[in-house]
């Protein structure tokens, strides 16, 4: 009888990879984030042939295909209109630290904004029974600004305003 | 008005590997080639017969950089044509799209679609969330999760019946994973389980629970596309590609929120397309059996209504009543569902394999009790692309 063969370990291979990054944001998006920075206002850019608004702004509509050069300012102020509240303890992709929980985005329809041109940040609030679809929110800058979405802190409960209508 | 073609192309070879939370056993070269092998064997082939190699998966997960280039041991691709696609969820998808473009087109006789994912070999919730532009909603992103889908359909419902409604869809597809030894997640749950996961299953965003959600899975899918010639020589029991369709739109106009507000959402402009297309006015009479990419049991209760173009809460109605379950009248997911097994570039392949195993009558436990004419498949990714695949036991006129 031969031995029977002992169990081959499966080694594997641990590997950490971290790359330094650096985007060009282009004049379009460079001006959306240069007005955060330095002026603390939020521009969107307008379709001239349909009038949607895209905040952040992108080079053309995506509806119609055509460039949307024309410019406004929008918010601070806005209602939500769809939101998260996060348990799940993800990764901060800027940091690669784990977010704390929970916490909450929210897709904000900004004043002077129509139909689904909806903003995407994070809310102060997050707690589940105090967040929900009309709520008026307000945006929140940070004192350091560096051109980047965390320019925005995230947006506060607007105390007493409520858009009404919406549950 | 159909969509033009050279020839037909018909699925003769199906492989899939066990799919499992760790597949430590075996690298990735080595994991594909069980898939490659088993496709080959159903085709009766060799990879000598095989012209062409469409490779997938999703590189930001593993964080290998044509991947390819490394998988050429294990899926036989040295020295012949091929070429390697990735589109998010909808890889897999994409590569039976294409397989089937390459064939119909007259290009090559033979076309082996490879999907695979090797999830525990990198960061799953990582990846997606570096797929988000990153000047902007990388920083927002957590993954593919979100609860707004369950909330927008507790909105409509009411709390009580759409929490037991996703649950119960659910607990449907863990009866059929329990059919399917080649599946991950086979929990055993039966429906005396639904109220109490509904409240207790850990939340991870809103209402969407840990139970809800999909698998990480590791595995691989091979699919064998042969035309007309080379069906009729291998194959007594072809599944045809009558049609398929894919719908994206611009990402931060269709990011998760939103989807449904102004717009049509892509998964019924797909539906309505590929269904007009192919003379199909009743889905849920014309077609026997879909294979639907589920990403969690919310999606998968809402998408039914998109995809099939129901109204008002049809949808509920078909879990509910067990319409949905492998021996109802519209079986959804025989397999188990993508919340079974979910190894990603690999996933939607997988739903083109169930529906054509069900077209060939080769499901083993997991073959629907209705004769099967007519299977739909759907694929799922990022920023919601859309891809619906229709395969018929009948070879298109």
């Amino acid at each position: 009888m031969s031995e029977e063969q002992p169990k081959q370990e499966i080694i594997v291979s641990r590997q950490v990879i971290s790359i330094p990054q650096r985007f060009a944001t282009g004049p379009v998006m460079g001006r959306f984030l240069e007005e955060l920075r330095d002026n603390k206002r939020i521009m969107a850019n307008r379709c001239p042939k349909c009038g949607r608004h895209q905040v952040p702004p992108r080079e053309v509509c995506a509806v119609c295909r055509v460039e949307a050069d024309q410019w406004d300012e929008v918010g601070p102020e806005g209602v939500i209109r769809h939101f998260d509240i996060v348990y799940y303890a993800s990764p901060d992709p800027l940091s690669g630290e784990a977010r704390d929980v929970p916490y909450a985005v929210a897709w904000i329809l900004l004043d002077g904004c129509h139909g689904d041109a909806y903003f995407w940040h994070f809310l102060k609030e997050s707690d589940p029974n105090k967040v929900r679809k009309g709520l008026r929110v307000r945006a929140v800058f940070n004192e350091e600004r560096t051109g980047a979405s965390t320019d925005i802190k995230y947006f506060e409960t607007v105390e007493g305003q409520d858009s009404g209508g919406e549950t | 008005m159909k969509k033009k073609k050279n020839r037909n192309a018909a699925i003769i070879g199906i492989g899939q590997t066990k799919l499992s939370s760790h597949r430590e056993d075996v690298n990735q070269p080595e994991m594909v080639h069980e898939a490659v092998v088993e496709a080959l064997d159903d085709a009766g082939m060799t990879i000598d017969d095989v012209d062409c190699v469409v490779h997938g998966n999703m590189e930001l997960f593993e964080m290998v950089h044509q991947p390819d280039m490394w998988h050429v041991i294990g899926d036989g691709a040295y020295g012949k044509a091929g070429v390697r696609l990735t589109t998010g969820g909808t890889t897999g998808a994409t590569l039976a799209c294409a397989a089937d473009n390459l064939v119909a087109s007259g290009l090559h006789d033979v076309v082996m679609a490879v999907g695979l994912e090797k999830l525990q070999e990198g960061h799953t919730t990582g990846g997606i969330t570096n797929m988000a532009d990153p000047l902007w909603g990388r920083s927002l992103q957590t993954g593919a999760l979100t609860g707004t889908t369950a909330h927008d359909v507790m909105e409509e419902f009411g709390e009580q019946r759409a929490k037991h409604a996703s649950m119960k869809l659910r607990v449907i597809m863990d009866k059929h994973a329990m059919l399917n030894e080649k599946t991950h997640r086979r929990f055993g749950l039966t429906d005396d389980q639904i109220e109490p996961m509904a409240e207790n299953s850990p939340p991870l965003v809103g209402e969407l629970r840990m139970i809800h959600m999909c698998s990480q899975s590791d595995g691989a899918c091979a699919i064998i596309f042969a035309s007309e010639e080379k069906a009729a020589e291998f194959c007594d029991n072809p599944a045809w590609v009558v049609d398929h369709e894919t719908v994206h739109r611009e990402e931060t106009l269709a990011f998760f929120a939103g989807t449904y507000t102004d717009t049509m959402s892509t998964h019924r402009a797909a539906a309505e397309r590929l269904f007009a297309r192919n003379g199909i006015t009743d889905p849920r009479k014309q077609i026997d059996v879909f294979e639907l990419y589920d990403p969690s049991s919310w999606w998968g209760l809402d998408w039914m209504r998109e995809f099939l173009l129901l109204e008002g809460d049809e949808h509920l109605k078909m879990v509910e009543n067990d319409d949905i379950a492998i021996d109802g009248s519209f079986p959804i997911n025989p397999s188990g569902g993508v919340v079974a097994g979910n190894p990603i570039g690999a996933t939607a392949l997988l739903r083109v394999a169930e529906a054509a195993m069900q077209v060939r009558g080769t499901a083993g436990a997991h073959q629907v009790k209705k004769d099967v004419n007519m299977a739909l498949a759907s694929g799922f990714g990022g920023t919601f692309w859309s891809v619906l695949m229709l395969l018929s036991k009948q070879m298109p006129q």
